[in-house]
């Protein structure tokens, strides 16, 4: 039984990780389509990359529109969580499930209702509609990770900061921030990599000149067939990789799905 | 108010006093965390609980074309929807493609969480990392790997070839197979970290009483270990589900035309078409089919297996 569970096992992991592995070794192929296993070795799809402006332009937009609603996230998660966290609020069960409650709705459902109701309001296709989007899809996360970063918090620590005359500005600054840095930092990522990859929310939010990369990939993807879609990708799956060991680092991958 | 007994020149007792200092202090203390609170409920209430209500709203108005003048309210839309055997059957596919890459997450997942919960914690640390890492990586690039794998002549095919197992291309591309494959890729993660949290959560004592009872490994898995696993796997269940049900981008890679289900047409209806109140009302039909199958599907478990669900 035991044989069974582990072949199974092994298909299960090569199943999950097979899809990256051939876009990494079809990113190398000199052919001028993709294969898997590459004819040959080459760089030159990644070399490519810098004439199409496209896959450049797509590249800055994501960082920048990500950034931003990473930015937003956890300016806004960061303070209606510490208020959370602190004040013993009647209906806070409640407050937090309808803060997150962006997370219960499909991005699809999501990103169309919020065209329809940003096209009066001149906000659809534009980049303050896009971020707000963004912000709405990422904010659950930020929020999330600021209360575990409170869970045990000390509070007798920011009334020794009173005690000692520290102003509330300065006892939050001096005290309760370096605290939850860590927090902060790993909700800012997190909403960061959210936005990042996000393509179903984006597909309504956009107009041609603010694609983001995976919205340039996936328009690709439909109509040719480019071995540059696999460097590009590639390049995404690296981005990612550099995320996935600092969040393991610092905080423990399985902890972010709610796993142990 | 408690003072009612005390004659009006008599001073407030201290008591009283403190009590109604305290009060005023949390009153101060709500104000203050209304304050903190207010910029993201204001947000949240503006740019998400307001915009779906909105679309509920025009699912209920029914247009002629795209001309808003004669507009009405009915349920027409929904008599519209289900009165017509293309979005029936668009229906049932996304169903029945959700089944599958259920039933596919489920075989593969439930054998990896077991392996996680019987390994060391480096082991599972490591494992772990494995099954989360993908969920970090955009769907559009893991659904471009299936691309190359399952296009006709592409990996898989010439695989099977060389093996001799078939000698045609198996054209798995724009196919249902295709995008069960690529949903069942896509949120196979979701149903490992469900079940193998289900699976730590498990008495290790219960499995050794049941070993040394004398049962065997395969009986301790079916009268023990399974059971208690069945909270995580229905969790799985229902997130892969409801996942699949709403998935967008990977029938679109994946299927193309050729399997129309239903994220697909609202996409179309509202993105292409502009029919913006079918299309909301379509949002809905999808909302409520996933969280009424969900439910009964839940309920149905949860009375079976009445005492592990607690």
């Amino acid at each position: 039984m035991k044989a069974a569970r582990i072949t199974v096992t092994v298909i299960g992991l090569i199943f999950l990780l097979i899809p990256l592995i051939v876009t990494i070794g079809a990113s190398f192929t000199t052919a001028g389509y993709p294969t898997f296993p590459p004819k040959g070795f080459s760089l030159q799809w990644y070399e490519k990359i810098l004439d199409r402006p496209e896959y450049m332009s797509a590249f800055f937009n994501s960082v920048k529109f990500a950034f931003l609603a990473a930015f937003f996230s956890v300016l806004l998660g960061t303070i209606a969580g510490l208020a959370l966290a602190k004040y013993n609020l009647p209906g806070k069960t409640f407050i937090v499930s309808l803060l997150t409650s962006p997370l219960t709705i499909p991005h699809l459902v999501l990103g169309a209702a919020l065209l329809i109701y940003f096209t009066p309001m001149l906000l659809a296709g534009k980049p303050i509609g896009f971020i707000i989007a963004h912000v709405v899809i990422c904010v659950p996360y930020a929020i999330r990770f600021v209360l575990t970063g409170l869970s045990g918090f000390d509070y007798t620590l920011e009334r020794a900061g009173m005690v000692l005359g520290a102003n509330p500005f300065m006892v939050f600054w001096k005290i309760t921030l370096p605290i939850i840095r860590p927090a902060i930092f790993s909700g800012a990522m997190f909403a960061f990599l959210i936005s990042f990859d996000n393509v179903t929310v984006s597909l309504f939010m956009v107009s041609t000149n603010m694609r983001t990369l995976p919205l340039e990939l996936f328009f690709h993807m439909q109509d040719s067939y480019d071995p540059m879609v696999a460097s590009v990708s590639s390049i995404v799956i690296l981005i990612s990789a550099i995320f996935i060991v600092i969040f393991e680092k610092i905080y423990g991958i399985g902890k972010l799905f709610g796993g142990s | 108010m408690e003072n009612l007994g005390y004659s009006p020149d008599q001073k407030m007792s201290p008591n009283l006093k403190l009590a109604s200092k305290s009060k005023v202090k949390e009153l101060r203390k709500y104000t203050a965390a209304l304050l903190l609170l207010a910029p993201l409920l204001l947000f949240i209430l503006a740019f998400f609980v307001v915009p779906m209500l909105y679309v509920f709203y025009l699912s209920f108005i029914e247009v002629e074309g795209l001309d808003i003048s004669n507009a009405s309210y009915s349920i027409g839309n929904y008599l519209t929807f289900f009165s017509d055997s293309y979005f029936l059957r668009s229906l049932w596919m996304t169903m029945k493609v959700s089944i599958y890459a259920v039933i596919i997450a489920l075989i593969l997942g439930y054998p990896i969480a077991l392996t996680m919960a019987k390994s060391s914690a480096k082991v599972r640390g490591y494992l772990t990392l494995l099954v989360a890492s993908p969920l970090l990586i955009s769907v559009v690039v893991r659904n471009f790997g299936w691309y190359l794998l399952l296009v006709p002549n592409g990996v898989v095919d010439q695989f099977l070839m060389k093996l001799g197992i078939i000698d045609s291309p198996l054209k798995l591309l724009f196919s249902v197979e295709g995008v069960v494959i690529g949903l069942a890729n896509s949120f196979l993660p979701f149903m490992v970290l469900s079940i193998a949290t289900s699976l730590y959560n498990i008495d290790p004592s219960l499995e050794k009483a049941s070993s040394i009872l004398g049962a065997s490994p395969l009986k301790t898995f079916l009268t023990v270990t399974l059971p208690l696993s069945l909270p995580g796997v229905v969790a799985g269940i229902v997130l892969v589900f409801s996942m699949s049900m709403s998935s967008y981008v990977t029938p679109a890679l994946m299927g193309g035309a050729n399997v129309p289900v239903l994220p697909i047409v609202i996409y179309e209806q509202i993105n292409t078409l502009f029919r913006w109140t079918f299309g909301s009302a379509i949002s809905y039909i999808l909302l409520g089919v996933t969280l009424i199958s969900v439910t009964i599907f839940s309920r149905i478990f949860e009375r079976k297996f009445k005492e592990v669900f607690r």
